[in-house]
């Protein structure tokens, strides 16, 4: 095994990922200090300063050597007396897997104790990489749900992550663009409630975002009988209207042309104020680092689009659609979960001028100095809390926007 | 492009430090040493989330570890070990990075299944292609003390990389600067201190870190002196295999003086330059660079503190490890009040109600003896705070850097001075001639700012008794004293 340098986290975020999305809901990171800390830091940096309920059960050296079941208990005990969440969800790291810890036996004895649903996971971080924590442990969130005989017109949101950047936003979209159509949100997995997560069968169409939370909807289907449907990230037009389509057909319903129409000519007007500036940056070299579920479709909306030239497309976080989307147009650009050495490598010597990413490639756009536009988590040094998606007929303008601006923006001195 | 203060302080006020959470683990700690090191690089010997998690530095949150290869731990290495893949790992990053030295840093699970990373580190050396040095952090007790962090990174550097065998020539009068490897906001590291020692005829060896380099670590036994701010458990090697003694400007350890922990301002700064001088037998020049750099000082700050001497300051946290010395000694300003949070401190610092009283006593007796007869406040809420604040005449107050939020006094038409350097990193930065000559311009021009009337902060709800936190995060920050109430170790003790 060589060196990897990796550009995704463990098990451990991934799941606390899902889990944090439920509002109400609070996380007990069974670990030491370290990566209580990280977890915790990676969604409040991501503009969530208002709702991290993310707690540690303190594990110290002694634990080490005579268990942490007690330190678990406390914080069980601790979590519900001053947060009152309706769910807790304790997530095992390295140290407590390898010691052997029954947090599962654990969560069953305090059940007499704290009226909250408590949820165990195995997510130590040398069991997997982030996206398999965060299937399985959307899949897990499956056993609250409560039957119930789906609403004709109601879809749910599956593979949503709150913590994404323009994430409420892009949601908000969502929403606007499906309610012109008559088709009402019934639970995103993961932003809501823990009352919205136990009526997700009440919705009688599962939408998958990009292929993230595939399993959940499988077995939601299994168990409830609700169909899915993979949809791309709306990002771009043709993605949207995409999205768009591929629910309506699997409703039933039909297509609002009015609306759609209404909203391309709104995005033609903006375009139409800066078609210049986008004359001359057609076929701009790029290179694009995100998740699986955002990467391909906003490589879709950069190539088709805007034009663009995607050199390299790497995929930092994979999910289970990736091997299909694997085998698509990009395969000869394509690095999936690639060495960071390695891909900082490959773009280096790919004569690129735009990076999409995250934050993590802040570093590699001023060594090659070029503007980095920030689509993927993690971002931690750019804050969204306007109403600006990037998703969407309004996100379409509002990616144009901060792509031209990225370049031209730029303070170059001119040497003759 | 240099990190800009104003960054530093977007992120200065995130509830750390035992507050709501530790910042990071023994990776976090290490990491900016390997980092500050220019050609060194760090190897992980852990499963992924310990590498990615950490490039987010827990105290640095303004720039990132965009470097930080691993070895990817996974199920089998658990069960069987991960030696081989440590071995191969090693070889690796040498080839792809080739830099002088490589770290190894150990993780939970590379200490818990018991690798013996030090075998594996020798085997490479002895039998691989790798040409550059390795070294791996121990993890391990050293001596009484417990190295965790950076000190276990910076003794191992020391220990693995300098062997006793080395011909080593002594410099003479000339000394290590070692601090803490901080954010560089200038061109030169440590200017004034270095500058001032350089006067008085000592030369400087090396200065860690300043664009150091793994060979800088082999020069460092040619120093008489190193010269650090608190004191380190690496100093026992350099002092024990080549006579390399030490001086602590901040001994917090040894003393209970206020003005011994924080020597800052004129006469402190005076006191350890001349120790320094006594050290290395240079009383004589000492004494008159001392003598010549005090009297500039003092004429500059003579005309420049006329409008800020008298006036009334309230310090929150009291006088260990701040600058409020500085205002009451140098600039002659008034003690109306002491703030203390003594419940947050012992929820989580540990710090008992015996050792918190003491402290206190400490801080009013060195009111008392420059001339401030302060109120004292322990555990008020914000409302009784301001009251009392106002009561007293208080003008300005001076921050606690992570914990308060200048925002409530301003609502409250009350002015606020903030350093933001609380962090002991800056000890060395602190110490000098200069330093009260620019907190006195800088606390002129705040009083003379206009007040901040109605920031857009004021209009969030913050709990009465950790006002810079809303009630959610005051929840958090009391439920992580319980989650973390009887855990001991990682202490480290000297």
């Amino acid at each position: 095994m060589s060196s990897y340098d990796p550009l995704h986290d463990c098990k451990l975020v991934g799941a606390s990922r899902a889990i944090c999305g439920i509002k109400d809901s609070a996380v007990i990171v069974h670990a030491r200090h370290g990566c209580h800390s990280g977890v915790l830091l990676l969604r409040m940096l991501s503009s969530k300063h208002d709702d991290a309920k993310i707690v540690c059960s303190g594990l110290r050296d002694k634990e080490m050597v005579f268990g942490g079941e007690e330190r678990i208990a406390t914080a069980i005990k601790a979590t519900w007396e001053y947060l009152k969440p309706p769910l807790i969800a304790i997530l095992n790291s390295s140290v407590p897997a390898m010691m052997g810890d029954d947090i599962g036996g654990i969560a069953t004895s305090m059940k007499r104790e704290v009226p909250a649903e408590i949820l165990t996971l195995s997510t130590a971080g040398y069991e997997g990489p982030d996206w398999i924590g965060y299937e399985e442990a959307l899949n897990e969130l499956v056993r609250f749900m409560k039957p119930s005989s789906g609403t004709d017109g109601k879809v749910n949101i599956i593979g949503f992550k709150d913590d994404e950047p323009r994430a409420l936003s892009d949601l908000l979209e969502m929403k606007r663009m499906l309610n012109a159509h008559g088709v009402e949100i019934n639970a995103v997995l993961t932003c809501c409630s823990f009352e919205e997560l136990k009526k997700a069968p009440g919705a009688s169409l599962n939408v998958v975002l990009g292929g993230d939370g595939l399993r959940c909807a499988q077995t939601m289907e299994e168990k409830f009988g609700i169909p899915y449907v993979n949809t791309p990230y709306p990002f771009g037009l043709d993605n949207t209207k995409k999205f768009l389509a591929e629910i309506c057909e699997n409703l039933g319903r039909t297509i609002n042309h009015e609306f759609i129409h209404e909203e391309q000519k709104r995005v033609k007007e903006g375009i139409e104020k800066i078609y210049f500036h986008l004359q001359g940056i057609y076929d701009l070299p790029v290179a694009i680092i995100g998740e699986s579920s955002r990467a391909f479709d906003l490589a879709n909306f950069l190539n088709d689009e805007l034009g663009f030239n995607v050199k390299i497309l790497a995929v930092t976080s994979r999910n289970y659609l990736t091997p299909k989307r694997e085998a698509g147009v990009y395969s000869n650009k394509l690095l999936v979960e690639p060495d960071k050495f390695e891909m900082d490598k490959k773009i280096k010597s790919s004569g690129i001028e735009l990076i999409f990413g995250s934050t993590m490639e802040r570093e590699l756009a001023y060594e090659l100095d070029v503007p980095l536009v920030r689509f993927s988590f993690p971002v931690i040094d750019e804050v969204s809390i306007s109403d600006s998606p990037y998703a969407g007929f309004k996100g379409v303008l509002s990616l144009v926007e901060d792509v031209v601006n990225s370049v031209i923006a730029r303070y170059e001195k001119v040497e003759v | 492009m240099r990190v800009k203060k104003s960054q530093v302080a977007a992120y200065s006020t995130l509830p750390w430090h035992g507050g709501v959470y530790i910042p990071g683990c023994k990776i976090a700690w290490a990491l900016p040493v390997v980092s500050a090191i220019e050609d060194a690089v760090p190897l992980i010997h852990g499963p992924v989330g310990c590498s990615f998690q950490r490039k987010l530095s827990t105290h640095r949150y303004y720039s990132l570890f965009y470097e930080a290869p691993c070895t990817n731990m996974d199920n089998t290495n658990v069960v069987f070990g991960g030696e081989a893949a440590l071995r191969t790992a090693i070889v690796d990053t040498y080839e792809k990075y080739h830099p002088n030295l490589i770290v190894v840093i150990t993780t939970c699970p590379s200490d818990l299944i018991g690798d013996d990373v030090g075998a594996v580190v020798r085997e490479v050396k002895r039998h691989t292609e790798v040409e550059c040095e390795v070294v791996c952090s121990t993890g391990n007790f050293v001596g009484k003390a417990r190295s965790v962090g950076h000190p276990d990174i910076f003794y191992a550097i020391l220990d693995q990389l300098l062997t006793t065998d080395q011909n080593i020539e002594r410099v003479e009068d000339s000394v290590n600067l070692v601090s803490y490897p901080t954010i560089q906001f200038e061109d030169i590291r440590l200017p004034e201190f270095a500058s001032v020692l350089k006067e008085m005829g000592i030369k400087i060896n090396k200065i860690i870190f300043d664009h150091t380099r793994v060979k800088d670590f082999y020069e460092l036994p040619r120093a008489e002196l190193n010269i650090m701010g608190p004191p380190r458990v690496w100093r026992e090697v350099m002092e024990s295999r080549w006579g390399v003694e030490s001086f602590v400007i901040s001994p917090s350890q040894k003393y209970k003086d206020p003005e011994m922990i924080s020597p800052y301002g004129i006469e402190g700064s005076a006191r350890i330059f001349m120790d320094i001088a006594k050290k290395l037998g240079k009383e004589g020049e000492g004494e008159e660079v001392v003598r010549k750099l005090k009297g500039e000082a003092e004429r500059k700050l003579s005309k420049l503190k006329k409008g800020v001497e008298g006036r009334k300051i309230a310090i929150d946290g009291g006088f260990m490890h701040g600058h409020g010395l500085v205002e009451v000694k140098d600039l002659g300003m008034k003690v109306s009040a002491l703030i203390y949070q003594t419940q947050f401190e012992h929820q989580h610092y540990r710090i008992s109600e015996e050792a918190a009283k003491e402290k206190i006593e400490l801080d009013v007796e060195v009111a008392h003896k420059y001339g401030s007869d302060p109120l004292v406040l322990v555990n008020p809420s914000l409302e009784e705070k301001i009251k009392a604040l106002k009561k007293v005449g208080t003008e300005l107050v001076i921050c606690n850097d992570t914990f308060n939020v200048p925002m409530m006094y301003g609502i409250a038409g009350l002015k606020t001075f903030n350093h933001g350097w609380g962090f002991d990193g800056y000890i060395m930065e602190r110490v000098g001639f200069k330093y009260p000559i620019d907190l006195c311009i800088q606390i002129k021009e705040v009083l003379e700012n206009f007040p901040k009337k109605s920031p857009l902060l004021g209009l969030l709800e913050y709990d009465p008794h950790s006002p810079s936190l809303t009630p959610h995060w005051a929840k958090l920050q009391d439920l992580f004293g319980v989650t973390s109430e009887g855990s001991k170790g990682g202490e480290m003790r000297l």
